[in-house]
This record gives C-alpha cells, sequence and structure tokens, in this order.
C-alpha cells in the first residue's frame, strides 16, 4: 500500500514543480481568498489551514484568514465577514449544516466556494480524503484485531451531522455487518467538538466502570481521532490492558502514541491534510484559469496497523522519525 | 492649590475617557484598513452577529443592577448562555420529533424558568454566593441540554426561527428590531418602574435599601429569573443564527457576556455595570472582532490582540474610578 502513496506524494511534488507553475499557468495574482477554517488548536485544522493559506500565497493571492476557534457557529458567521470584505473566492475548510445558508449566500453573490471535508451542493469543488476507504479499512483492521468478535464501544456524534463522518462511520458500520460476533454498544457515545480528548477521558473512565473487565474488546472513534488521546489516557489510568482503540486521521500527536510499546491504539488511517489544503487551493486557482472542476477532488490516505506502520507513517509523512 | 485640585479632576476625567477614546481609535483604524467596514452592509452584519450576546448581556446586567457589580460577591449570573443553549436544544429537538413551534416554545421557556428559580431561592434565600451557584448551575444545564440533545447537532429549518434571521421590517432586519424591543422594555422597567429603582437601590447598597422597606433578597431573585428569560429567547436567536442547534456555543457566548457587560462598565460616567453599556460592550467587541478578520489579521493573533485590548480599556477605567 504504501509505494501507491510514495508515489502520489512523488506525484504531488512533481505537480507543484512543473512548468506550469513556473510559466504563471496557475496563478491567484491579484486575487484576494477567504480561507475560513473551523479552529486552529486540532493538528487537522491547522494543517489544512496552512496548506491553504500557504499555497495561496505561492500563487501570487492575498489571503484573508478566518478561524472559528472550535466553534461551528462561529465558524459559519465568519462567511458573512468574507463575503462583506468582498473577497474574490473562499476556501471554507470543515465546518457543520451552519455554514449552508452561508455558502448560498456567497454563491448568490458570485463568489465561487470551495470546500475541504465538507460537501455541499453550493460548492464549486469539495476536497477532501478518500473516505470511503477510510471507513472500509479501519472496519477490517478493527475486526481482525479482536478476532472477528467482541463488543465495541463507539464515540459517534456526527455521523448525521457531518456527510464525512456519516460516510466514514457508515461504512465502518458497512463492514461489521459481516462481522455477526461483533456487538456495537448502544446507545453510542458522543463526544464533544472542542476539547475532545479531555471530554472523552471522563466519558471512557465512566464506560469502562460500566463493562468491567472481560466484558469490552475495543473502543472506536467514529470520525476523528483527537477522542483517541483521551481514550488511551483513561485505559492507562484504569490499568486495562484489555481494550484496543481505532480511530481516524493520523496526525503526528496520535502515530506517537500507537508507536509507543503495547499502546492500545492499534489502528488508524493517516490522512494528508497539508495536502488536502493546498489542493484546494490550487483548485480554486484552476477554477480562475478556466478549468472545469471536478465535484469533488480526492486525496490519498494512509492506512495504519499497528506499531512498525505507526512509526514508518511518522517518517514517510515527513513528521520525523520515531526510531 | 485649588488649581491643582482642577488639573487633577480634568486629567482623571481625560483617564476617564481613555477607554471609549481607545476603541474609537481601534475602530477608525479597522475602517481605514479593512475593506467595506464602514458601510451600512457592515454595520448590519456587526449588529446581527452581536444580536446574542447582546440578549444575555442584557440579562446580565439587570442581576448585576440587582446584586451590585463586585463580581466576586455582587450580582453575577453565569448561567445565562447555558440557558440559552437548553432553550436551542429543547426547540430543536422538539421541532425534529414533529411538535408545533409554539408548544416546543412554551416547555423551553418552562425549563429555562425553573433555572431562574433555583438560582434565585439558592442565592437569595440559601444565601450561596450567585459567582459559584451560576457557575455550578451553567455545568449543569449544559449537561441536561447534552441529555436532550445527545450531544448531538441537530438542523432547525422552521420558518419563523430562520425569519429572525433573514426577515425583514420595514429594511430594517426583524432580528434587531425584536431586540431593540427587548432591550428597550428591559430598560423602561429597570430605569422608569418603581421595580426598577428599587432594583437599583438593592444593588447600590443593600442596607440603604433594606433599611427604607426594600426587599434586596427578592429583587436579586426576580432579576435570576428576567436573566432566565433573556436566556429563552437568546436560544431562538442561537438557532437562527446557525439554522440549528451545535454543541458547545456556551462557552464562547459566556465569555463574551462578561467581557462585554464589564466592559461596558467603563462607557459609563459611574464605572458601573449598565444595561445600556452592556449592549453597546457586546456590540463593540463584534465590531473589533469582525474588523480584525476583514483585515486579514493572522488568525493566531486575533486572542491576544483582542484580550490585551479589554485589559487596557478596563485598566484606564479601573485607573479614572481611583482618581475620583
Amino acid at each position: 500500500m504504501r509505494n501507491p502513496i510514495k508515489a502520489a506524494l512523488a506525484c504531488a511534488g512533481l505537480a507543484l514543480a512543473t512548468p506550469a507553475f513556473a510559466d504563471g499557468h496557475l496563478s491567484l495574482d491579484g486575487k484576494t481568498i477567504g480561507v475560513a477554517v473551523v479552529g486552529t488548536q486540532h493538528f487537522w485544522d491547522r494543517e489544512a489551514f496552512n496548506g491553504a493559506t500557504s499555497t495561496v500565497e505561492m500563487l501570487g493571492g492575498t489571503v484573508v484568514p478566518v478561524d472559528g476557534g472550535r466553534d461551528n457557529q462561529v465558524h459559519a458567521d465568519n462567511h458573512d465577514i468574507l463575503l462583506n470584505s468582498g473577497v474574490d473566492a473562499v476556501i471554507s475548510i470543515l465546518g457543520d449544516g451552519a455554514v449552508e445558508p452561508k455558502f448560498e449566500a456567497l454563491k448568490n453573490a458570485g463568489i465561487p466556494v470551495f470546500t475541504v471535508d465538507h460537501p455541499s451542493p453550493h460548492a464549486v469543488n469539495n476536497t477532501t480524503s478518500d473516505n470511503y476507504y477510510m471507513g472500509t479499512t479501519i472496519g477490517r483492521y478493527m475486526a481482525d484485531a479482536i478476532g472477528g468478535e467482541g463488543k465495541v464501544a463507539v464515540f459517534n456524534a456526527f455521523e448525521n451531522a457531518l456527510r464525512i463522518c456519516g460516510i466514514r462511520a457508515g461504512l465502518w458500520k458497512y463492514v461489521l455487518q459481516d462481522y455477526p460476533g461483533i456487538e456495537i454498544i448502544q446507545p453510542e457515545l458522543a463526544e464533544e467538538f472542542a476539547n475532545a480528548p479531555e471530554d472523552a477521558r471522563k466519558k471512557t473512565l465512566d464506560l469502562l466502570s460500566q463493562y468491567p473487565e472481560g466484558t469490552l474488546d475495543a473502543i472506536h472513534v467514529g470520525c476523528w481521532d483527537q477522542p483517541a488521546i483521551g481514550v488511551v489516557q483513561a485505559l492507562e489510568e484504569a490499568g486495562r490492558t484489555d481494550v484496543i482503540v481505532t480511530a481516524l486521521d493520523g496526525g503526528p500527536d496520535t502515530l506517537e502514541i500507537m508507536a509507543e510499546d503495547g499502546s492500545p491504539f492499534v489502528a488508524n488511517v493517516a490522512q494528508q491534510p497539508n495536502l488536502i489544503g493546498s489542493t484546494s487551493a490550487t483548485n480554486v486557482a484552476r477554477h480562475f484559469a478556466g478549468e472545469t472542476l471536478l465535484p469533488q477532488t480526492y486525496v490519498d490516505v494512509l492506512p495504519v496497523n499497528g506499531q512498525a506502520e505507526a512509526k514508518a507513517a511518522y517518517a514517510e509523512l515527513g513528521y520525523g522519525s520515531l526510531d | 492649590m485649588r488649581a491643582e485640585a482642577r488639573l487633577s479632576a480634568w486629567l482623571s476625567d481625560l483617564v476617564g475617557y481613555l477607554p471609549l477614546a481607545i476603541l474609537i481609535g481601534v475602530l477608525a483604524y479597522i475602517s481605514l484598513n479593512a475593506p467595506n467596514f464602514l458601510t451600512l452592509r457592515n454595520l448590519e452584519l456587526v449588529l446581527m452577529q452581536s444580536l446574542p450576546v447582546v440578549l444575555v448581556c442584557a440579562g446580565l446586567a439587570v442581576v448585576v443592577m440587582a446584586g451590585g457589580d463586585d463580581v466576586v460577591s455582587g450580582g453575577i449570573d453565569l448561567s445565562i448562555p447555558a440557558t440559552a443553549v437548553l432553550s436551542a436544544g429543547i426547540t430543536a429537538q422538539m421541532l425534529t420529533l414533529g411538535y408545533p413551534l409554539a408548544l416546543c416554545a412554551v416547555a423551553a421557556l418552562v425549563a429555562c424558568l425553573v433555572v431562574g428559580v433555583i438560582n434565585a431561592a439558592l442565592v437569595s434565600r440559601i444565601g450561596m454566593t450567585p459567582l459559584l451557584t451560576t457557575l455550578a448551575m451553567f455545568v449543569a444545564v449544559v449537561g441536561v441540554n447534552n441529555v436532550v440533545t445527545a450531544s448531538r447537532r441537530i438542523n432547525v429549518d422552521h420558518p419563523w426561527i430562520l425569519a429572525l434571521r433573514e426577515a425583514e421590517i420595514g429594511g430594517m432586519p426583524l432580528g434587531i428590531v425584536l431586540v431593540v424591543m427587548i432591550v428597550g422594555t428591559l430598560f423602561v422597567a429597570a430605569h422608569q418602574t418603581r421595580w426598577g429603582l428599587n432594583l437599583q437601590a438593592a444593588g447600590g447598597s443593600r442596607d440603604a435599601a433594606e433599611i427604607s422597606g426594600i426587599n434586596p433578597g427578592r429583587l436579586v431573585g426576580q432579576s435570576f429569573v428576567v436573566a432566565a428569560v433573556t436566556g429563552f429567547v437568546c436560544g431562538f436567536f442561537v438557532l437562527a443564527r446557525g439554522s440549528g442547534s451545535s454543541p458547545g456555543v456556551q462557552d464562547n457566548l459566556m465569555l463574551e457576556m462578561v467581557l462585554a457587560t464589564f466592559l461596558g462598565a467603563a462607557f459609563s460616567p459611574r464605572r458601573v455595570v449598565t444595561l445600556w453599556g452592556a449592549v453597546l460592550g457586546a456590540v463593540l467587541v463584534a465590531a473589533i472582532s469582525i474588523g480584525f478578520k476583514s483585515m486579514g489579521v493572522n488568525v493566531f493573533w486575533t486572542g491576544l490582540i483582542k484580550g490585551s485590548l479589554i485589559v487596557v480599556v478596563v485598566a484606564f477605567s479601573a485607573m479614572a474610578q481611583r482618581g475620583r
């Protein structure tokens, strides 16, 4: 699986170095691009934001950045500010249903909207990871890790609120249909959007007291992995070694946890948020160059199964070395 | 000697005007640097975005008027933003289940009144500190709301709720008109009625109020109920703004409510929390934060800039008060 990823990275690198850029074929010269991000506390959000803003600037554009502070309403409101300040296009990173009317207003004002991880009928293009692949892969890895049977608790607050989470959690469940021995504990757990690790830590401690040793096999986080940091903390605090953890995103913080000896965090699918943000900015330039974009641009992901692969992924994604 | 006293009074007056001058200066700087900042459209945007904060600030101002403006021992109600999200959560959840809006609103109002009455009882009957009581209530009410909404985002597209964001009356956005009417009503109640004068007397000096036959405990209790009602109304504006209820809204709302209300005190001649000061504070905080965003200020610095600005303004206000 790794070689295609390497190839994709190399292609992306080549694309950035091609004469298309050098001869000014793609350019945002004289354009002002609003970049709205839901928050900058989390690695994923921040990297997607950095990727988008640095690429806009590299292409000669000016950035008007706005940060929602991981509050979906503030994030949505920020689009009004971009509309009013007369930007030429908007890149919007994440966000829940509250942003839809704002996208519509921008579109009606003739300002094209490019989304990251948020498919919308009002957007020209959505750049995202291959969420379908992420959801099924983590389902297979988790099922394998518990031997194809057992009880699983899932943090899944956003399956109905965010489409990307609907895909990831929905396909995870789809895979589990073929494992009749795996039972998803009801009701599902609901993690908070902000302060996710601490919130998940408390909820996991409650869960562990409800399900003593031998009655719980895995805890999965349905859409991302910041809560998994708190889940691992809680398992360590409670001295539980019978429960494995799986989640999605694979930033340096969670890959480091996976790379520890005896880590309960056994599987993940790593994304490339910086490349996603950067690709979205390139798409803006393509749009202004008159190219027709597909509604979705998919950026490759890197499945991570176990400690050794976590260390390898950490190095491969350019986060440094864990050896 | 007399000249010196006059000079010092003049200086203290000057320091007193500094908070306002600094904010006006910052706004002037923003309007020179941010495109479209000084437009009617942007003014409307500032007002629209500040509506939820304005409502909870008005509620808090009433509580502070009744309890006195010492942040620790005086009147304060930190639970208003939690009441607001509870109102939004109950309404959103019940609308999703198919109940009519009027019934949802009644259920939300009852829940908010229960919060207000519990606050009132704990503070004025049992004598608990408002700061701790309402902080605990904040946590508890957010917890209840997490149960009601299962900590999930709920979309709302009821036309009456969206009207708070989109409808206009005579060219003015309906939301702004309604909030002006609500704040105006509270102002009349607090300044033109016997109840309001008693409320201010209770907050000014509890002992003096008791001697003149006013029951301060009762007024403090009533102020918590009024605050809960502003939270109830705010819930609908939260729903309108976000096309539904998103978890976590209360945190930012609480922070902005406290900042704006006490920042507002810097604009009052006597440096006390007033209704108009609180409302002005809420609008100015929104204007400055929108201004910085329109200017394209680095997102990693905006928190520091906003925070420092508020500290400077409040510090000058405190200096002016000491100079008196």
